[in-house]
């Protein structure tokens, strides 16, 4: 059963961000907000529901790139074929959050704000270089969304502002993009561990990587040692084995009763080499072949030479 | 506001109701309306007993706050039955054995038909992928896909899809 | 309307042609028309429109809401509890603590207080419980009860709780104790369990080898997806008490209601509503008392108490987490020379029905083999967790998974196949079981090769790799599971005035589908239609006497019982026939077509379909009888010393699973590919039913065996939501599944029937145990196992 609170609904995103500046507590999807306050974590006597707010809404993708509404639900994301193909780190990461039920409500915007580490979308939002759009009375304020995080469930958010939209810059054709979203189940469950990855391949050389990892500290994270051992170089199984290391150490996974933190770093490392393995491999799919969809698994028999493969002998 | 105004479309039925800001649609489905299809499992989400559909998209009902209710159409377990017939889903449910405790069969039926709303000739892959959200505790899940591929047989061969779609909603 | 639905086709497929195994019948040809046959799901219709009314669903006028106050500390004293802030919330009509309902209760020992009184001793126990006009109010309130706690040291594991320095009941000799429980004066152990054939120590010095291992099965929650819930209406001052709850055991919790309130039991009206999931979750009291309570102290109005998610996983039951220790002497071809189990029950604050739980596994102990020299010492140990109860199985499930995994760790070291091993040392009929018990009707050899046969056994390594670096490996595991005894049950079939039958029968329906399979006795005896006949509601003011739906035991029971009825029902209808016909009652006979006959003027007769229009049962005696079933006189009840028995119990269930797994090495993520399930049924009443119980048990076990756990830190369950704790979805039940039916007419059984509600998860979890033991080449230790686990094993040398 909900607490009481006070609700409101505006058209006005100004009187929204007046609501939350008076300390109402914003709704969007209500998937994180509702359960912690069915759960007794979450007592906000007041919120302000934002779905009405027209300057939230909308997807569109253009020559520019891909503009988000906060509003944008996982689903869709997780049914639009054109935005898959460019953007396809992001379709696995929506099409891999909660439930059906749950991506018909949630929201791109709720993901971000909600702060989670295994927040499933902003992992592929960070390695598309998404920048983050702040509405508010004095107008609007574009971040990186990597500065737009400046702690564990802290953002660069005046409390009289809101997350109002989010772009995508155009990937060209030589790009690809992948996550991998590792869960104890098949379903509806939080990230152990998450990998997102971003190359583009020009004869053979990588530009412009991006890595970054969930449930890997605090905030989702990029993780720049890895992008440094990528860059610019030549693709080589040596070369992503390293980028691996690289990024495992970065990692600062925590130990807890859902697992180990050397668990969690083993895990950095190995799926990290299957992801950007994967991200290669579609930066070389032609253009039309991008917005296939394919099963997400891991190939064990892709895992560099220090892996397990041979512990069965 | 402590209380909204609504004017919702349930199984075909209008209502305008006043209800408590705080109520969810679950509880307001339950004890308003009286539609105990609609079960209350888990209160996170997690369990997608209370799933129904508001204009034709699957959501959990202990997520969704009847206050934002004004203006939609829901359909629950109760609205599927027209004119004293089954509908096909709920047909198939019964011949292909996909019923034991039945305390997920409503949520389980309302999934099913958005998804066969969105692949009027489903693979098991996204039988399972769509149906996700419903826990079953009792049937292993595998005679609730019989059932949805059943009823996408019994759909396609009654012409149910296209210019009659609105049977499914 | 429900005569226009008809199976399926893959359903039919099933009713004539599903994988079976007939190994011996018992009053069956084979060529029955109703039994044997797959139908219709009786409660079908009802569930598929949200008609059928589950616990929550009911509603009286002018119910109040209860809500219960729970400890969050998981042991503690009670100092004091304060409900005034409680009582000040406007709509509270009533407030109760320990104090008003000092009473404690319990199946075996009443050690357990409705709501806790001088302490707690699990997080999430009742402290205090208000019934309020809304369900708002009662919460909010609840959250105002205030309670000073002086924290005490926490029993968190079997080891702390055998150390005995913190003790969860100081003195159990102030319980009233029954005859078939063993608590330890000065200790936390609540129960024991002691089985003793031949001397073991002879057997070891007779074996080439001895192997000792450890195993252990982790704390398991039904989380059924119906929570408890209760709606009472009590009158303080005519003791009326009637309860509508969705339990599993209506004359079981109406004995004890009566008890806990100390009026007789015909005062407690138990009605019951159709159950959202049960395994043994729904058999404890766990809202019915409290909301009683509450209405004798809210003047008598309806409290309707519904647990949330969160209390469901904090303040009812689980299965316990339990550890074995088996050594093993077998000589060098494999022969079993003696077996010692040692175990210990993790049983959290309660005894409640771990007596029970620990009886029926110490039976099972052993498995289905042959073993000269047995013994089994094991003891329920008190900490400060919630409370261990059945969990479909009894126990059993967890014995068979500990010693399943002792066979696959002997045939290693024998380098046998795990198979071989199996047929080499499995009970047939004949042998003698560790009870001294002459074994019968005992397919575990069938079974284990028909399972294996599912898997293609014999063409699979125990372990390989495939072609994309999986491990893979091949496991199997049986069982053998008894039946509670003595149990005894009752049912009354009763002809309506138009010729259709109501059976009254207290046997709940779950899912399992007994309001199907009973109806199909009656309609096979009777040779009517199934569509004729139906199983009424469950109330214990007017249904005859079931001891509980558990221990798979309804369709033997209740089956016998409605046969023996049948029988009545057919002499009354001949008698009535020949007093409406004007003929001597001897010449009329009822025909195995169903009717009923003149058989001196044959052309004079009248179906039993149509014996509602045939005028006989116009103004005659109603048509109504009785049927009975009980094993008490079947019964050699076991000794408390050494528990050897020539009849332990009236049925035993067998049966045997293989499984193929794959498991990625590099994320350590386990796919169990296939599963190969063979189950003697006796006889397939409903064939699909059977299967349905099986193929959600292969699933449910591989919850079991790869995600679910209880995660406790100090007494904090961590993951007490249904996130956090995993049971499978959808996307995890692509499993490849082939099922045999195994027909080994018990003599017992009508039809030859067994039971198979809880066999079907019994060997599951220790199939893929084992598949996943062999595929990565290591004994892991526990169950479930992790990736984790499987990422960071240590792999077996020899």
């Amino acid at each position: 059963m909900l607490p009481r609170f006070e609700y409101y609904a505006p058209q006005d995103v100004l009187e929204a961000c007046a609501r939350k500046a008076a300390g109402a507590k914003p709704v969007a999807g209500g998937t994180d907000v509702f359960v912690n306050m069915h759960a007794g974590k979450e007592h906000a006597g007041k919120i302000v529901d934002l779905k009405g707010l027209e300057a939230l809404r909308g997807q569109q993708l253009t020559a520019q790139g891909l503009d988000l509404g906060a509003l944008t639900t996982h689903r869709d994301i997780e049914v639009r074929e054109d935005i898959r193909g460019p953007y396809y780190a992001l379709f696995q990461g929506c099409s891999q959050v909660g439930s059906v039920q749950i991506r018909c409500r949630a929201t791109l915007g709720g993901n971000i704000l909600n702060g989670a580490p295994s927040a499933d979308s902003v992992g592929p939002l960070l390695v598309h270089g998404a920048q983050a759009v702040t509405i508010g009375p004095a107008g609007e304020r574009r971040i990186p969304l990597e500065k737009f995080y400046k702690g564990f469930k802290q953002f660069d958010l005046l409390p009289e502002e809101l997350l109002a939209r989010i772009f995508l810059p155009l990937p060209p054709d030589c790009a690809g993009s992948a996550y991998f979203k590792y869960t104890r189940r098949g379903a509806m469950d939080l990230a152990l561990m998450g990998v997102s990855a971003y190359v583009e391949v020009r004869e053979g050389i990588l530009e412009h990587v991006r890595v970054a990892l969930t449930t890997a500290g605090p905030t989702p994270m990029r993780s720049y040692a890895a992008e440094e051992v990528l860059e610019g170089q030549a693709v080589s199984d040596a070369l992503l084995t390293r980028a691996a290391e690289a990024a495992a150490a970065e990692g600062k996974p925590r130990s807890s009763w859902r697992s180990s933190a050397e668990f969690r770093t083993r895990l950095i490392h190995d799926v990290t080499v299957q992801v950007l393995h994967e991200a290669v491999r579609r930066a070389g799919l032609p253009p039309e072949r991008k917005a296939k969809a394919i099963p997400q698994r891991l190939y064990p028999g892709q895992i560099g030479k220090e892996g397990p493969r041979d512990a069965n002998g | 506001m402590q209380t909204v105004d609504i004017r919702v479309t349930v199984n075909g039925q209008d209502y305008e109701k006043t209800v408590d800001c705080c109520q969810t649609l679950l509880r307001f489905l339950r004890e308003e309306l009286f539609l105990t299809s609609v079960k209350e499992g888990c209160n996170e989400g997690e369990c997608g007993a209370c799933t129904v559909l508001v204009d034709g998209m699957p959501v959990n009902s202990c997520l969704v706050l009847a206050a934002e209710l004004d203006g939609k159409s829901v359909l629950t377990a109760e609205g599927l039955a027209q004119d004293g017939r089954l509908h096909p889903l709920q047909e198939a449910f019964i011949e292909a054995g996909a019923i034991q405790c039945g305390y997920c069969t409503p949520g389980m039926l309302m999934s099913g038909i958005a998804l066969l709303n969105r692949y009027p000739h489903p693979t098991r892959e996204q039988i399972r992928k769509e149906m996700e959200g419903n826990l079953c505790r009792c049937t292993g899940y595998a005679r609730i896909a019989d059932a949805v591929l059943l009823a996408a047989e019994k759909i396609n061969a009654r012409g149910l899809y296209g210019e009659n779609s609105e049977v499914l909603l | 309307m429900a005569d226009r639905y008809r199976p399926c086709e893959k359903f039919q497929q099933e009713g004539r042609e599903w994988d079976r195994l007939v190994v011996r019948r018992k009053d069956t040809t084979g060529g029955e028309s109703v039994i044997g046959h797959t139908q219709i799901r009786k409660d079908a219709l009802e569930k598929v429109t949200g008609a059928a009314q589950y616990g929550a669903d009911m509603n009286l006028a002018g119910q109040l809401y209860g809500a219960v106050a729970h400890s969050p500390h998981p042991h503690a004293r009670i100092k004091a509890v304060r409900t005034d802030k409680a009582r000040a919330v406007p709509g509270v009509r009533a407030v109760i603590t320990g104090a008003d309902f000092p009473e404690p209760y319990g199946q075996f020992i009443a050690d357990q207080p409705i709501i806790a009184l001088d302490k707690v001793r699990y997080q999430g126990e009742p402290v205090a419980a208000v019934a309020a006009d809304t369900e708002r109010a009662a919460r909010e309130a609840a959250a105002l009860v205030e309670v000073d706690y002086e924290l005490l040291p926490v029993v968190n594991t079997i080891e702390e709780s055998m150390k005995n320095e913190t003790l969860l009941h100081e003195d159990w000799s102030r319980y009233e104790c029954s005859s078939v429980c063993f608590p330890v004066q000065g200790t936390n152990i609540g129960d024991q369990f002691h089985l003793k054939k031949g001397d073991v120590e002879k057997g070891f010095a007779e074996a080439d080898l001895v192997v000792e291992s450890s195993f252990r099965c982790g704390q398991l929650q039904h989380t059924l997806i119906e929570t408890h819930t209760a709606t009472a209406m009590a009158n303080p001052y005519t003791q009326e008490i009637q309860v509508w709850t969705p339990n599993q055991s209506p004359f079981g919790i109406r004995g004890l209601m009566a008890k806990i309130f100390g009026v007789p039991a015909e005062k407690v009206r138990l009605t019951m509503t159709h159950i959202g999931g049960a395994f043994g979750g729904k058999y404890e009291a766990k809202c019915e008392p409290i909301a009683i309570a509450l209405s004798l102290k809210a003047g008598g109005r309806p409290v309707k108490l519904t647990y949330d998610r969160q209390e469901e996983f904090a303040a009812t039951v689980c299965r316990s987490t339990v550890q074995y220790h088996i050594k093993t002497g077998v000589k060098k071809d494999g022969t079993i020379t003696a077996q010692q189990v040692t175990g210990y029950w993790d049983a959290g604050a309660y005894v409640t029905t771990n007596p029970r739980v620990d009886y029926n596994a110490g039976f099972a102990a052993h498995g289905p083999y042959k073993i000269p020299n047995a013994q089994v010492d094991t003891y329920v140990c008190m900490t400060n967790r919630t409370l261990g109860t059945a969990y479909r199985g009894f126990g059993v499930t967890e014995a068979a998974t500990l010693h399943e995994h002792q066979m696959d760790i002997v045939a290693r070291k024998l380098g046998m196949d795990p198979l071989a091993l199996r047929l080499h040392n499995c009970l047939h009929d004949g042998d003698t079981g560790i009870t001294g018990e002459i074994i019968s009707t005992c397919a575990v050899e069938e079974c284990l090769r028909a399972a294996a046969k599912n898997v293609d056994w014999d063409s699979i390594p125990n372990r390989w790799t495939d072609e994309e670096g999986n491990l893979c490996g091949k496991g199997i595991a049986c069982f053998n599971k008894l039946t509670g005894t003595p149990s005894t049950t009752s049912c009354i079939v009763k002809m309506n005035e138009n010729g259709s039958i109501y059976i009254w029968s207290a046997s709940r329906e779950m899912g399992q589908g007994v309001t199907t399979a009973l109806p199909q006795f009656a309609a096979e005896s009777l040779h009517m239609d199934l569509d004729k006949i139906s199983v009424t509601p469950v109330d214990t003011s007017m249904t005859p006497y079931d001891k509980t739906t558990t221990s798979s035991r309804s369709t033997f029971h209740s089956g016998n019982a409605v046969l023996e009825a049948c029988a009545d029902i057919k002499r009354q209808l001949c008698r009535l026939a020949a007093i409406h016909w004007g003929c001597q009652t001897g010449d009329v006979a009822y025909t195995g077509e169903g009717f009923i006959q003149d058989a001196r003027n044959p052309e004079r007769r009248i179906h039993i379909n149509d014996v509602g229009r045939s005028g006989i049962l116009h103004e005659q005696d109603p048509v109504i009888a009785i049927g009975r079933y009980g094993t008490s006189d079947l019964f050699d009840p076991p000794p408390v010393d050494g528990r050897q028995s020539r009849r332990p119990t009236v049925m035993w269930m067998i049966g045997a699973q293989a499984a193929v797994v794959k498991v990625n090495p590099v994320t350590g993520r386990v796919k169990v590919v296939k599963m190969g399930a063979a189950h003697d049924v006796g006889k397939a009443i409903n064939p699909t039913g059977c299967l349905q119980q099986i193929e959600g048990a292969i699933v449910m076990g591989l919850g079991h065996a790869l995600m679910e756990e209880m995660i406790y830190e100090d007494g904090n369950l961590r993951n007490g939501n249904m996130v956090d704790y995993k049971v499978p979805t959808f996307m995890d039940s692509d499993v490849e599944t082939r099922i045999t039916l195994v027909e080994n007419g018990h003599p017992e059984g009508p039809f030859g029937v067994k039971g198979i509600g809880e066999p079907g998860l019994v060997p599951t979890a220790a199939a893929i145990a084992g598949a996943v033991c062999h595929a990565c080449n290591t004994d892991f230790e526990s169950l479930p196992i992790k990736p984790e686990h499987i990422l960071f094993r240590k792999e077996v040398e020899d």
